[in-house]
């Protein structure tokens, strides 16, 4: 339990690198989560969907695993990046 | 086949001709990334392409569609695409199958391919690909675009069967999307508009590059897990991601390391009844099960819908021919017990192209389009 609940400072940014922030973040927090704060305080567009990519590890985090479950270090570099569906 | 055609494939020393020759490749959307592939396959002297689309060719698809002209308007895409294609190496079969590939390629058929590509436009079409591909255990690539960014995931189901899949990793907003194209009572919006993503044949070309090459295998050997290759175009950086495995993904969590695939059309009730009663059969298409108006009761017209595929169907049908009010409740579903399902459909199976029941010790999927004799078809 004291493991979900522990404080990890992280970089986060969009897959442009336009957009970065080192932030602190429960290690209970959802890929999800993390990417509707982007969202929301980056104004990235809403009409797309988007990934979260651990860039140090080269691991992909599922949308509703915790940064716990996914093996997230304190220092790792997030990315988002838009989910591409056309074709 | 002239081999001088291949000469300088034949000078690189890891490029393997005998694998490209012998490849059999399903190309799923014949638009701006479809046509990519099936370009670069046809010039690398792929053996046998085959072209699924639904669509017809439109005046903007011809700023991205490599293959297509001004004169191919209004003619389905895959034909046109198909027959152009085939012009660059008179050894590399192309054959067009119009029409949605959810109707025309069957788990038997997709089992004939080393190799399918997604190149489509919508989640629900790759959804429906990666699971195909994941019961039959073939490679399955998709490819997307934007304007600015390409991406292709590759999932190599043959050589991993329990890889991560496409919907391991799909965010919750996609799964939005897909229900935004279906009535909350499960059924097709008659007048659903889709959504239209700017792209480029910068892209497209690029994701079409990257997808050949993942199809083909080419530098790598078999496997590798899945994994997802985003390429940033203008600042020409890319990444790779690995894509792991989630046990409790809709997509692939209940179908076990690989399941086991029958024939069940010819012999629907003796295969059903091996199931253990209870266990619960996933259909690959949703149901109609119940048809009755809310507002009149009337329920007169409930034998044209019920048992049928809902797919076949869209919501225009909740409108109550008796009152007219748009008040029928449509039931649909596509999860049953194996006694249920038995006892809905007691002489014929379900109008679907096959079911997942879940056995105490693995997945069998009954498959119903076709006799599967497990043989890859050549």
């Amino acid at each position: 339990m004291a493991n979900e609940l522990a404080e990890l400072k992280l970089h986060v940014r969009t897959a442009d690198q336009t957009r970065r922030a080192e932030l602190k973040l429960d290690s209970s927090a959802t890929g999800g989560e993390i990417i509707q704060a982007a969202v929301d305080n980056w104004a990235l567009p809403a009409d797309t969907d988007y990934a979260l990519v651990n860039v140090t590890t080269g691991k992909a985090l599922a949308p509703n695993a915790t940064l716990a479950e996914s093996g997230v270090r304190p220092g790792d570099e997030l990315e988002v990046q838009p989910v591409l569906v056309a074709g | 086949m002239r081999h001088d055609r291949y000469l300088r494939h034949s000078l690189i020393d890891w490029f393997p001709q005998d694998r490209v020759r012998a490849a059999r490749v399903a190309v799923i959307g014949a638009g701006a990334v479809g046509n990519e592939v099936v370009k670069n396959l046809a010039l690398l002297g792929a053996g046998a392409i085959d072209v699924y689309d639904f669509d017809r060719v439109e005046l903007h698809n011809l700023t991205r569609a490599v293959f297509l002209r001004e004169s191919d308007v209004g003619r389905p895409k895959a034909s046109a695409l198909a027959a152009r294609a085939g012009e660059v190496d008179p050894a590399v079969v192309l054959r067009a199958v119009e029409g949605d590939f959810w109707n025309t390629l069957s788990l038997s058929a997709l089992a004939g391919y080393d190799c399918a590509i997604a190149a489509v436009d919508n989640f629900e079409a790759r959804v429906r690909l990666n699971r195909m591909c994941r019961i039959d255990g073939v490679d399955f690539i998709s490819a997307g675009i934007d304007s600015r960014h390409a991406t292709v995931e590759v999932f190599p189901f043959a050589a991993e069967a329990t890889c991560g899949c496409y919907e391991c990793h799909l965010p919750n907003s996609a799964y939005k999307r897909i229900a935004e194209r279906y009535s909350c009572g499960g059924l097709r919006k008659a007048a659903a508009a889709e959504r239209l993503v700017p792209t480029t044949a910068i892209t497209a070309s690029i994701a079409g590059a990257l997808a050949t090459s993942a199809a083909l295998r080419l530098g790598r050997d078999a496997g590798g897990g899945a994994r997802r290759v985003f390429f940033d175009t203008i600042a020409g950086t890319s990444s790779v991601a690995a894509l792991d495995r989630r046990a409790e993904c809709v997509g692939c969590g209940d179908l076990g390391d690989r399941p086991r695939i029958v024939p069940a059309r010819a012999d629907w009730n003796r295969r059903i009844a091996d199931v253990p009663a209870d266990s619960a059969v996933h259909t690959s298409d949703p149901i109609i099960v119940g048809y009755e108006c809310a507002q009149c009761g009337d329920a007169s017209r409930a034998d044209r819908y019920v048992l049928r595929r809902a797919l076949d169907f869209d919501d225009r049908i909740a409108i109550c021919a008796a009152c007219g009010k748009a008040g029928v409740r449509v039931d649909v579903r596509d999860e049953f017990a194996a006694a249920e399902l038995a006892r809905l459909y007691p002489e014929a199976p379900p109008p679907v192209k096959f079911a997942i029941a879940r056995l105490p010790d693995e997945a069998l999927c009954m498959d119903f389009e076709e006799k599967h004799d497990g043989q890859r078809a050549r």
